[in-house]
């Protein structure tokens, strides 16, 4: 044991000192580099077709070097006036590493759940893939298995067109689908909602860029036919007002 | 009464204004860079010993007060002039709250008078002084630099002059040109933009709107063969320059456009202009409307007489041109950023005060197929026959299309490539690397003028190794722009174990093959690098630069014992690791 924490030691040390030939107390010509960057993608107010106005966000924070990083996503979305707790849609925690040029591998654990005392959270595991697709689709898969063992599956994707230099479109597409039935958080196995929304962006700094848009969110499969069974609407319809910003 | 008081006191304003600015130009501009320039057997007024003081103070820049570091009160720093056969003594004192260092970009001298803090020395530690001593055994147009973090960006440099031992010029008048680019933010602010958002600065992308043009004009297929290959490699074929005109100012001499820095000749003399890149990020294309430039040396030596009508010069590269202006009229000289988002201006003129027309902004180029390795199935596409025309004309061209018919080493060298063998650091490989050395570059293939191209370039003389190399070393230019990751062989410095050997003594070949879709000036410390380039004698190049997806080959004598820096000189290439220590024992 003793060995070979010591074989490790002398083969690691003679790499480090040799990479600049830097003499004692010398600094490194290049150091590693750390940053980080939180950035709502989605910071917004909804006007659903119901006439209620409904606050949302979804951001991501980062902290790390090129391969290794941590990362907090997080989600959710207050109903105005309508006295009822946020609904956290997720809170997540990952050890992010970027696999191939395009592409990072995400595994952490999140929750969600309503923001109210009384309520009890759903803690989670979830797997990403982040990245860039061919033909610039950015997105972001995760699965998520809960302490129940119920499995979830959330794509997101998001496309730019450039209409000038600082004005795009973006569509936008998100599904869900579980892969179980589970009977505590009232799912339905089978693909379950799918929301649509276009958004104008116009960018005032690259910083902070406000937009208008639309959305479209509907129920599916099993999920559908148990929301018609209660007598809900499985459609929703909205526009936003919001702003993408980063610091 | 009141009124009358009040004029005065506007008037008092307005002049106190005026002697304020007058004192803050005053203070920018280099002494050194004035309108009479140099001539031909003028004394040299250089110190035996030279004192520097980097600082930093507050110093109008174009139309704003900016916070440069400056040496010896001014920037770009002072020219210094040294004798071939001198020995160099430079002492350098640091003023700055943090360490710094300089730098003598192309000088030939022992490792720890480099000034490439934990390569050659520690650094300068602030309010301690840095004693260089050398002897200078060159002559030509060089620079010196900081090479501590970013303080380059914030203006730390100047340019750095070596007369012959004869003192001849080979020319009547001389001025020193040195083009950089400023910006009003935090250099690490710059760094750290370009690492989380892609794209940054880039305010030239393809819009959808040119994307409908394009299929109005060629039709929905081959609009979309056109966007298909770049969309699957997540790429922009606009993506020229990393930082750009929406951040820069560009300076001549330290001067923008408006402030127009301006050059004295006589009709008819022979003026050398000294033209120096000592930008952070920014590759320039130099022309002067009017007048043909005959290039005499790059790198700082002597190449056989080119004549040209442009040249693109790369970061860190330095061309001496003479011109010979005839008319009794002022000229322009125009360095416009390559990816055309800005230029600077400044003037040659007869006297002060005259100006010339000043060139609209060429259209932002496109990449095209050979930067995505594609070279050879581009060949025979009308991109290449564009390049050929420019070809026709001065004898230097004709010695250029002979030499295109003999193979180049390099062309031999066969490059092997394995999907993602550079890992994720490497967004993509060259498919089908190729030597670009006769093509101008982009933006620059279908101008209809003599441009420069390096396989014009001829070395004025037979360098002193005449050996065939022993042996071969191949590396790789690397990136990935979505994490702004620059490195060779798909690895930055914090990842490589050791430096890259040289045997002292031997005669070496260096391949190498860029893998970007970037245009990177590769600059060795300590030796010289002989451009296979077809002719003989070889230039002897600093700093070459590499267009994407191209292969180049040096020779190198190693013969300078000793640690030394290879690396990229984009600064925030450097900054991102695209760097090597190369060992020479």
């Amino acid at each position: 044991m003793y060995a070979k924490s010591l074989l490790f030691t002398t083969a690691l040390l003679p790499a480090v000192a040799m990479a600049g030939h830097a003499e004692e107390g010398w600094p490194e010509p290049v150091k590693e580099y750390y940053t980080g960057q939180v950035l709502f993608d989605r910071l917004e107010l909804t006007r659903t077709d119901e006439e209620e106005n409904v606050a949302v966000w979804d951001m991501m924070a980062w902290y790390g070097g090129d391969y290794h990083r941590f990362v907090f996503k997080s989600e959710g979305e207050n109903i105005q006036d309508d006295g009822e707790p946020t609904d956290l849609e997720r809170a997540e925690l990952l050890y992010g590493y970027l696999m191939s040029p395009f592409w990072s591998f995400q595994a952490g654990v999140g929750t969600r759940g309503s923001l109210s005392s009384n309520a009890s959270m759903e803690n989670y595991a979830v797997v990403s893939f982040m990245g860039l697709a061919p033909y610039w689709f950015e997105m972001d898969n995760s699965l998520m298995v809960n302490e129940e063992g119920d499995v979830q599956f959330v794509s997101e994707t998001e496309y730019e067109w450039q209409l000038t230099q600082t004005s795009y479109l973006q569509p936008r597409i998100e599904f869900t689908a579980n892969l179980t039935d589970s009977d505590k958080y009232e799912r339905q196995s089978g693909l379950s909602n799918l929301r649509v929304g276009l958004r104008y962006r116009h960018e005032i700094s690259r910083e902070f860029a406000p937009y208008i848009g639309v959305y479209w969110n509907g129920a599916l499969g099993n999920t559908a036919d148990e929301m018609k069974r209660m007598g809900e609407d499985t459609t929703e319809t909205g526009v936003v007002l919001g702003a993408r910003v980063w610091f | 009464m009141n009124n009358e008081f009040n004029k005065g006191r506007r008037k008092f304003i307005k002049s106190a204004f005026t002697v304020a600015s007058a004192l803050a130009i005053a203070k920018v501009a280099p002494t050194w860079a004035t309108p009479q320039g140099r001539k031909f057997k003028d004394q040299v007024l250089t110190k035996d010993e030279i004192d520097l003081t980097i600082a930093k103070s507050p110093l109008l820049v174009g139309n704003k007060v900016g916070t440069p570091i400056t040496i010896n009160g001014q920037m770009p720093g002072p020219l210094i002039r040294l004798k071939e056969g001198q020995r160099a003594k430079l002492n350098v004192t640091n003023r700055l709250s943090e360490d710094t260092s300089i730098h003598w970009h192309g000088i030939i001298l022992p490792e720890n008078m480099d000034g490439v803090p934990g390569v050659s020395f520690e650094g300068i530690k602030p309010g301690r002084t840095f004693k260089y001593r050398y002897d200078v055994e060159q002559n030509g147009t060089y620079w010196y630099h900081s090479h501590s973090g970013l303080q380059e960006q914030l203006g730390h440099l100047g340019p750095l002059i070596i007369d012959p031992k004869d003192g001849d010029i080979g020319a009547d008048r001389e001025h020193t040109i040195i083009l950089s680019d400023w910006t009003f933010e935090d250099p690490n602010e710059v760094f750290r933009n370009l690492k989380v958002a892609e794209g940054y600065y880039n305010y030239q992308k393809r819009t959808i709107f040119e994307t409908f043009e394009d299929v109005r004009q060629h039709g929905l297929e081959k609009t979309w063969k056109q966007r298909e290959m770049w969309g699957q490699m997540r790429m922009s074929p606009r993506d020229i320059a990393d930082v750009t005109g929406s951040t820069y100012t560009y300076l001549m001499n330290g001067r923008d456009s408006a402030m127009n820095w301006s050059a004295l000749f006589k009709p008819g003399e022979k003026v050398r202009l000294r033209i120096i890149n000592g930008s952070a990020m920014s590759y320039f294309d130099v022309r002067i409307p009017g007048l043909e430039m005959t290039v005499v040396a790059a790198d700082g030596q002597p190449v056989k007489p080119v004549s040209i009508d442009e040249f693109r010069i790369g970061v860190a590269e330095t061309y001496d041109v003479i011109v010979q202006p005839k008319h009794n009229k002022a000229y322009t000289i125009f360095a416009e950023s390559f990816d055309r988002s800005g230029y600077v201006r400044g003037t040659l003129t007869p006297e002060i005060g005259l100006e010339a027309e000043v060139p609209e902004l060429r259209a932002v180029p496109e990449r095209g197929m050979a930067a995505m390795g594609m070279g050879a199935m581009a060949m025979s596409g009308n991109k290449e026959e564009k390049g050929m025309m420019n070809m026709s004309g001065t004898d230097g061209h004709m010695n250029h299309e002979m030499m295109h018919k003999k193979e180049l080493p390099v062309e031999n060298i066969k490059i092997e490539h394995s999907e993602g063998g550079h890992g994720a650091a490497a967004a993509m490989i060259a498919m089908n690397p190729t030597s670009r050395l006769h093509e101008p570059g982009i933006g620059l293939d279908n101008v209809d003028h003599r441009v420069l191209v390096y396989s014009d370039l001829i070395g004025a003389q037979e360098w002193p190794d005449k050996r065939e190399p022993e042996r071969q070393i191949e590396l790789h230019l690397t990136g990935n722009m979505e994490r702004y990751m620059w490195s060779f062989d798909g690895k930055n410095y914090t990842e490589v174990d050791g430096p890259v050997q040289f045997r002292h003594g031997e005669r070496l070949r260096l391949v190498m093959v860029n893998d970007t879709m970037m245009d990177h000036p590769i600059h060795l410390h300590g030796m010289w690098m002989e451009l296979e380039n077809g002719q003989y004698p070889r230039p002897r190049k600093h700093t070459i630069s590499l267009k994407p997806s191209e292969k180049v080959s040096l020779l190198i004598s190693a013969d300078a014992p000793g640690s030394w820096a290879f690396h990229c000189h984009l600064l925030y290439h450097m900054k991102a690791g695209m760097f090597r220590v190369v060992n020479v024992a």
